[in-house]
């Protein structure tokens, strides 16, 4: 469901923290759509060069390959930061004060462990393929206009990188809303009822018309 | 030692366990997929505590590839296209155009406006990949109209929800690329094989929708009085949706020669039409900045899925589950389209608790080999297979079938969620209402899904045109 | 026991048999003590299995060399356009030698990857939509589908490599995205792109793509004797087995084009010679100068090839 939640700010140190996280995630996330952007671009220059003037773009399908890691996971964090990632809500919907700040805590630890592991796995992948005693630092090259591939795989180590800084300061905000007992902690995305998060769905869309 | 198969079905419920606690879903498939390598290569070294960290090195190692390795496929760039067009067709204003053309053109049936906005998000559903906006701005632009002449306010809502769901049948369609990946199936063939099935989804809302409105004299009077003139101005405005359709048809399949090219070239041509069309109409960078951020954020959640799902699927490659699930299914002793009905089934009950795209990518790479094995395999001749047709028309139908069905979960209580962006457009509906009043679209989705399951023909005419 | 995991992709086909050949050998002489699981598509994407071998993932998969041209530049000779190489046991006799120089297997080596053999492959002739083109000017804008060193060859005469992949190639040739595509002759039929053609070029021969099959250095190490002396023992045999199974196909690919009313095109000898001056030659002195400058044995490795491949012609 990909309505997004509420996040409370205020003047605390952990609040201002995620602000400042904030831009950096929004820059990623315009990136992501920059490339989309580019994307339709580029299939319409292909067509037509195709097309009308018989010289198709050489290297079409291997610029799309090494633009997609940006598209894709780029703004990993940014969608991370108000709860815009799906999940099954039924148990948590119910659940309110510190035993679900338990299972928020819970879930955002374990998704910290994950993604410290992808980010270590992901980092090698680059490492891998980047050597740079060699011409363009390539050990790893696309397969038909041979483009190295090492910054499109490092695309994943730096956005789980900027994923990793938001998890803590959630993991953060739940640990503190938990041992306080808080009813509306900072810097981590609200609950919100399936009913609520339909209505901020409806009026994101409503200056759209 | 554990068996392979063991591993896999233990990570499995853990898996059901966390996404049942509320864990996002692809962090969930992601974390158990990870833990099951470690555990299966731990596993193969008897559990050896000095062996533990290399089972450990092996596994991050082969879970960190696949974000990247996954991602990076040309096909899939088919999706944030897609989503894309949906989002420009907003500031190209391109759902009233087609609502005021929908209305001069045919609310003179009985029914009329509810008719005309069935056809609208049928029309819609060209442009937009997904089908939740789809509801929410008809529910913006039609109910109102509706409620002027007299409609019954619920049974308004349901038209609007329910007329939503087509998004996802008639292309673009995110949900169907994404199928189409997971099975590793031609992506234009499934796209055009969406075309027949959703507009004959259109046409039986539209029978009801009539039906219902000759029976019941006070729903829906028929709206006359449009000139000619009038109908042919309501055209223009809205000639974008048709140049979209024709453009990705002809991508696909044209049926008078040589097709124009791969779908994702006819997706981001159509994009680039619409964004023409958003331009002209004024939009402007700050319009076009958030257009942009909007679509890469439900492009991230969608792939996020994607990458976390398949780290599982990677596992479970390990772990050989589907093999061993596919062989299970076809010892079954009931007959497969006994056994088929039932896996439909247990899809509309999942779907009334999970999104459809979790949904599929969580259940698609045990299920979706089954049903092949079923049929008779992947390669199967359609003489010798149990549903009468080629593994590859299998996987086609299949497909629509499932989509269908995730479709149909959006109108359905508990979580029916096209039923919540209703009621959260109008401040005058419960949203108990929209239940109530999209109830009768559930007859009709019943008989759609029995009808494609019966007749096969209506999802595999277009794709078995394509060789 | 051992068990090894085998990532190879797509579909059983000929070009796996040598693979699930092996399998049966190893597992048969070592009384089921040493198994192999062949895995289609389940364990890496093909462009990953060596990464897959340098991680120990799996213990032995297959690749091509033009996936990643910058992971295994050595083995690319082999990929080099007008070779000369006639049939596949002279593929075979090339490939070996080359895999058998100690800096083919150096580099390799930083993969944590050992080669074991290859996948031999014929020549990748062309088929195509509309009129044959025979003669090189013909060549000029042709949209080809054909990747590494055959690509380049078609650039220098004027032809526009498209890239496609495999899976796409007939959808591109229906929608005319290409005219023409390059591929052996299993995969014309198994990709289906015979379907669509009008001709096919019988002796235009520009050259192969190289799939060699490697195996983790550090499973082969901790092998026992006996598992290895097997597994080594029945490389030949499965290259046999492999040989003879794509011998049928060929034997069967002349009624097939009867069958589906596809021309045999034959260009003369002059348009062949011209060909190869004009794209062989220099990028074959582009590749050897461009291995060279990072102080590697491209001369050598070229030179190998091709004493190989004449020696190798005089036995048969
Ligand atoms: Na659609
Ligand atoms: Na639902």
């Amino acid at each position: 469901m990909a309505g997004s939640a509420a996040v409370l700010e205020d003047s605390s140190l952990l609040s201002r923290l995620d602000r400042a996280l904030l831009p950096i995630e929004r820059f990623c996330a315009l990136l992501s759509g920059l490339a989309i952007f580019s994307l339709m671009f580029l299939a319409a220059y292909s067509v037509v060069g195709r097309k009308f003037f018989g010289s198709p773009l050489l290297g079409y399908v291997d610029y799309i390959e090494a633009a997609m890691p940006i598209i894709a996971i780029m703004g990993v964090s940014y969608v991370q930061r108000d709860g815009t990632h799906i999940r099954m809500d039924m148990l948590v919907g119910a659940l309110h004060g510190r035993v679900l700040w338990l299972f928020e805590l819970i879930s955002v630890l374990l998704i910290l462990v994950l993604i410290v592991a992808l980010a270590w796995g992901a980092w090698e992948h680059f490492d891998r393929s980047f050597d740079c005693s060699r011409p363009l630092c390539s050990r790893d090259s696309s397969i038909d206009i041979g483009l190295p591939t090492w910054p499109s795989k490092l695309v994943v180590p730096v956005a789980f990188g900027v994923l990793v800084l938001r998890l803590i300061v959630q993991a953060v905000g739940y640990g503190r809303a938990l041992i306080l007992g808080l009813d509306n902690p900072v810097a981590v995305p609200l609950t919100l009822t399936v009913a609520e998060q339909a209505q901020a769905e409806a009026s994101q869309l409503a200056g759209h018309e | 030692m554990m068996e392979p198969i063991d591993i896999g079905l233990w990570t499995s419920g853990g898996l059901l366990v966390m996404v049942l606690l509320g864990m996002r879903v692809a962090f969930a498939a992601g974390m158990a997929g990870f833990v099951g390598l470690v555990w299966l290569r731990w596993n193969g070294f008897d559990y050896d505590p000095a062996r533990f960290g290399k089972a450990l090195e092996v596994s991050v190692r082969i879970a960190g590839l696949t974000p990247h390795s996954k991602v990076s496929a040309q096909v899939l760039s088919l999706i944030p296209v897609f989503i894309l067009i949906g989002y420009m067709a907003y500031y190209a204003r391109l759902t009233t155009a087609l609502f005021e053309a929908a209305k001069r053109w045919i609310a003179w049936v009985p029914g009329g406006l509810a008719v005309s906005t069935v056809f609208a998000t049928a029309g819609f559903a060209a442009v937009s990949g997904a089908s939740v906006a789809t509801a929410a701005v008809f529910a913006r632009i039609a109910i109102p109209e509706m409620l002027k002449i007299g409609y019954n306010k619920q049974f308004a809502a349901g038209v609007v929800a329910a007329g939503g769901t087509l998004a996802s049948l008639i292309p673009p369609s995110a949900i169907l690329v994404i199928y189409a990946i997971i099975v590793e199936q031609d992506v234009g063939k499934l796209l055009l094989a969406g075309f027949i099935p959703g507009a004959f989804s259109a046409v039986v809302y539209a029978v009801l929708i009539i039906g219902i409105a000759v029976v019941f004299k006070t729903v829906g009077p028929p709206v006359k009085g449009f000139t000619w003139g009038q109908r042919f101005a309501a055209l223009p405005p809205a000639l974008p949706i048709v140049a979209v359709v024709v453009i990705i048809i002809f991508f696909v399949y044209n049926p008078f020669g040589e097709a124009w090219g791969t779908p994702t070239e006819g997706g981001a041509i159509g994009a680039f039409i619409v964004f023409l069309m958003a331009l002209y109409r004024g939009m402007r960078w700050s319009e076009l900045k958030s257009a942009l951020l909007d679509t890469a954020k439900l492009t991230v959640m969608i792939f996020t899925i994607i990458w976390g799902v398949l780290i599982y699927v990677r596992f479970l490659g390990f772990a050989e589950l589907p093999a061993a699930f596919a062989d299970w299914i076809t010892s079954l002793t009931l007959s497969p389209m006994l056994i088929l009905v039932c896996i439909l089934l247990a899809y509309a009950v999942l779907g009334m608790f999970m999104d459809a795209i979790g949904m599929l990518l969580l259940t698609l790479p045990v299920v979706y080999p089954a049903v092949m094995a079923l049929n008779g395999g992947e390669t199967v001749a359609a003489a010798d297979s149990a549903f009468g047709m080629s593994g590859t028309m299998c996987a086609i139908w299949f497909g629509i079938l499932v989509v269908k069905m995730a479709e149909f979960c959006l109108i359905t209580p508990p979580i029916g969620l096209n039923c919540f962006v209703v009621a959260g457009v109008r401040d005058d509906l419960s949203v108990q209402d929209v239940f109530r009043g999209v109830m009768p679209f559930f007859i009709a989705d019943a008989v759609t899904i029995a009808l494609l399951v019966a007749f096969p023909g209506i999802v595999l005419y277009l794709p078995s045109l394509v060789g | 026991a051992t068990e090894w995991n085998v990532s190879v992709w797509g579909k059983r086909r000929a070009f796996t048999e040598h693979i699930e050949k092996i399998a049966e050998l190893v597992s048969e002489k070592t009384g089921g003590e040493f198994t192999m699981n062949v895995s289609y598509g389940g364990l890496s994407k093909n462009r990953e299995n060596l990464d897959g071998i340098s991680i120990g993932a799996f213990e032995m998969a297959q690749f091509c060399a033009g996936y990643h041209p910058d992971k295994n530049r050595l083995i690319t000779v082999l990929e080099l356009p007008f070779l000369g190489v006639e049939n596949l046991d002279q593929e075979v006799a090339v490939s070996h030698a080359i895999y058998g120089h100690p800096a083919v297997q150096e580099e390799m080596a930083q993969w944590n990857a050992k080669l074991l053999m290859t996948s031999p492959m014929p020549q990748y002739n062309i088929v195509g939509t509309g009129e044959p083109r025979d003669e090189l000017a013909e060549f000029e804008g042709m949209r080809v589908r054909a990747t590494g060193g055959l690509g380049e060859a078609f650039t220098a005469v004027g032809a526009v490599p498209t890239s496609v992949t495999a899976t796409e190639a007939y959808q591109a040739m229906e929608s005319g995205v290409v005219d023409t595509v390059a591929f052996a002759q299993h995969a014309h039929l198994s990709f289906g792109t015979i379907n669509q053609a009008d001709w096919w070029t019988a002796n235009l021969n520009p050259g192969t793509v190289n799939c060699p099959v490697v195996v983790n250095i550090d499973a082969y190490e901790s092998l026992s004797d006996e598992e290895r002396a097997a597994l080594d023992g029945s490389v030949d045999e499965a290259i046999t087995h492999y040989l003879a199974n794509y011998g049928e196909l060929l034997k069967k690919w002349d009624a097939i084009l009867d069958e589906k009313g596809v021309t045999k095109v034959v260009i003369s000898d002059e348009e062949l010679a011209a060909f190869r001056t004009q794209a062989a030659d220099p990028i074959r002195d582009a590749w050897i100068a461009e291995i060279e400058a990072q102080g590697l044995p491209g001369q050598e490795l070229f030179d190998l090839l091709t004493t190989t491949l004449a020696q190798a012609k005089g036995t048969n």
